[in-house]
């Protein structure tokens, strides 16, 4: 795998954090800016007027005492902490008075006004230094070519913009920074944690079975990814377990009637002149070939069922009916296996299914009881509704039962349970009911029988619990 | 009998063709649909056995198209897919017997050979007759010699498919499908214990035997 950059600046997660930051430092910007000219704005308006009004005054000085008066204005004003900066300036450009120097010789716009760096005298003993400071004004013209020039000392307001634009500026370049980092922080965790289920993916990809993602239970999405995928591979497990051992039991099951046909039909051809016994290994490997396609017949239903497309043939029945056709079909077979067999059939339930998969069923689940039990033993068929509203498709037995820990093992494909091993059947019947139990959404119920007596026992209760069938609505 | 089999799998064309040629049959091969059609057309045949999956036209196709031009030729149809609602779809598409893969010979030479049979006339029979067993279908009595057998109503129509196919091997799918229907295979012998009950009143009290066991492939009840 190709690797340009650390895996968690690929993230999704991490472009999204990157680009909400990004986002938020650009309107943070654009909301500070707004601010900022706004209180700027505000500022210099005020500083304005207060000029305008004091130009006014000293023209009205001018006007009511000519120059003395406002010079004398001017130098009464200087001398005191006045809030005002004057220059009160000959029509030869020379001073005649003020608490500035001079003004610089350019900067004036049309209306007069302008913007410097004056040196402020130091107020105090203590503050010994001159200062540089900045000043805004106007420069007025008076009568007979006088100018008056009057400005205020904005130094302070103009530290306080340029010290809140620095902060409009800080702030957004943290936003962005913070942005980042948080960014990078959670694709980080993301990325650590996706990598984790990607590793296991690659593990199991490369055979490792048993590898599964790492779970936080914090129930979150990555966690519930995680549990997912667990999901998944147990499933993928259990089905590959369960192909290799069907692959295994094919193998089992289908070599030894192959092997014994091939023998026989091997007799048959060495045994010279002896017509009859050459006959007869013909007929046994004829009995194996159909015993062989016995076996493919089931699996291919066994598949079919499980592929879920006989639901459509579905319909409302009875099963009484089906279930009566049975116990005349087997009750010779019981009585000729020396077995009693009982029969319990509670009318006018109803289900969702299809006869001839549930004639299946129960044939095959009385076949096993017929084949296990052994002769003085009894069987039973019963059709009732159980109290849960479902119904109940059973066929007890007592013949040796199943042992508990085997029962779940008994209904999965192929598999023969050792004591069995030596009967003909394909070992698919248990398999087949359970499919056909699954396609109807009913469960396969194996339970013990009536119990151990007459050396008998404990038997078996194999038993379809359906759901009934839902009120035509 | 004249036979024709529209197959494309030669081995298994070949393994019919032999098998009922041994049985005394004429018979035809066919490798495709539409090859089978116009053999179907040309000669007259008395059985028709047609796989389902085909190359050129399908098997139903070639069901349906002589079925439209009125040919009534009986049809075993052949096929791998064993569900109920291919079995109705082959049997709608003017199929008489449906026979489903894998399957032994004396399966199919059994059906092959109980198709014959409806070919004859269909009068509506209501007296059945093998040597000195008689079968009254409206008084639903059943005679041997002066004897009256008192069967049950499901022994009654076992006796009466068994009857309606005398002379012929019928298989024990065969019956079960026909007199149970039930289209599955159980794993213990139920049709051996019925017909054994059955044998038990027809034959039992008598001298001669009608219903024998035809090993390796069913019974047969014969005069």
């Amino acid at each position: 795998m190709r690797r340009f950059a650390p895996a968690f600046l690929r993230t999704t997660a991490f472009r999204v954090t990157l680009l909400s930051a990004a986002l938020l430092a650009a309107s943070s910007l654009v909301i500070l800016t707004f601010v900022y000219f706004a209180s700027v704005g505000v500022s210099l308006n005020r500083t304005d007027a207060a000029v305008e009004e004091e130009i006014a005054t000293v023209e009205t000085r001018f006007r009511d005492g000519g120059i003395q008066s406002v010079n004398r204005y001017i130098l009464q004003r200087s001398v005191g902490g006045s809030d005002f900066l004057y220059l009160l300036v000959h029509p030869s450009g020379r001073r005649i008075s003020g608490n500035l120097s001079g003004l610089p010789e350019t900067g004036a716009d049309n209306d007069g006004r302008l913007e410097f760096q004056y040196m402020r005298p130091p107020a105090g003993e203590e503050e010994s230094e001159k200062d540089e400071r900045l000043a805004r004004g106007r420069i007025s013209p008076l009568p007979s070519g006088y100018q008056i020039f009057v400005g205020m000392d904005v130094e302070d307001e103009d530290r306080l913009i340029g010290g809140m634009l620095r902060a409009v500026l800080a702030a957004s370049a943290l936003a962005l920074a913070l942005g980042v980092a948080s960014g990078v922080f959670i694709s980080r965790r993301f990325a650590i944690r996706l990598d984790q289920i990607n590793r296991v993916a690659h593990a199991v990809e490369a055979g490792d079975m048993k590898r599964r993602a790492p779970r936080t239970n914090t129930g979150d999405e990555l966690d519930e990814l995680s549990a997912n995928f667990n999901a998944m591979l147990d499933r993928i497990e259990e089905l590959m377990a369960r192909m290799k051992n069907a692959g295994d039991s094919i193998a089992h099951d289908l070599r030894s009637p192959l092997t014994r046909m091939r023998n026989r039909l091997d007799d048959a051809l060495r045994e010279d002149g002896d017509l009859e016994s050459r006959e007869a290994s013909l007929t046994q490997a004829v009995s194996d070939a159909d015993e062989l396609l016995g076996v493919f017949n089931a699996i291919l239903s066994i598949s079919r069922l499980e592929a879920g497309e006989r639901r459509q043939s579905f319909s409302r029945m009875d099963p009484a009916q089906i279930v009566e056709d049975l116990c005349e079909l087997y009750e010779p077979v019981c009585e000729e296996a020396g077995l009693r067999f009982e029969a319990e059939i509670e009318t006018g339930t109803e289900v969702r299914g299809d006869r001839g998969l549930l004639s299946q069923a129960l044939a095959n689940l009385l076949d096993n009881a017929v084949k296990y039990t052994p002769a003085g033993g009894a069987i039973a068929l019963r059709l009732r509704r159980c109290a849960s509203g479902e119904i109940e498709l059973s066929v007890t037995d007592t013949g040796p039962g199943i042992p508990e820990s085997d029962r779940v093992r008994a209904t999965q494909r192929f598999v023969r349970l050792e004591k069995s091993r030596s009967q003909p059947g394909s070992g698919l019947g248990l398999s087949l009911v359970k499919a056909i139990s699954d396609i109807h959404g009913a469960t396969l119920e194996l339970s013990d029988g009536p119990g151990i007596m007459d050396g008998m026992g404990p038997g078996l209760r194999a038993a379809l619990i359906i759901p009934p069938a839902k009120q035509a609505s | 009998m004249r036979i024709l089999i529209i197959e494309d799998d030669r081995e298994a064309a070949n393994y019919i063709r032999k098998g009922l040629r041994e049985s005394g049959h004429v018979v035809d091969h066919a490798a495709d649909g539409e090859e089978g059609l116009e053999m179907a057309r040309a000669a007259d045949y008395d059985v028709l056995v047609v796989d389902r999956m085909l190359p050129k036209m399908d098997g139903l196709t070639v069901v349906e198209t002589l079925r439209a031009e009125d040919d009534r030729s009986p049809v075993l149809i052949l096929s791998a897919l064993g569900e109920v609602d291919h079995r109705v779809e082959g049997l709608k598409a003017g199929g008489d017997d449906y026979l489903v893969k894998p399957y032994a010979f004396a399966e199919l030479l059994a059906r092959v050979e109980a198709l014959v049979r409806r070919r004859d006339p269909e009068t509506v029979r209501t007296r059945l007759t093998v040597g000195d067993l008689e079968m009254d279908l409206l008084a639903r009595t059943v005679l041997r010699g002066e004897e009256e057998i008192l069967l049950q109503p499901r022994e009654f129509r076992l006796l009466e498919f068994l009857m309606k196919h005398s002379g012929q091997v019928v298989t024990r799918t065969m019956l079960l499908e026909k007199v149970w229907d039930y289209h599955f295979d159980p794993q213990t012998n139920v049709i051996d214990v019925h017909i054994s009950r059955l044998r038990s009143k027809i034959d039992k009290p008598f001298d001669r035997a009608l219903l024998h066991t035809v090993r390796g492939a069913g019974y047969r009840l014969q005069a």
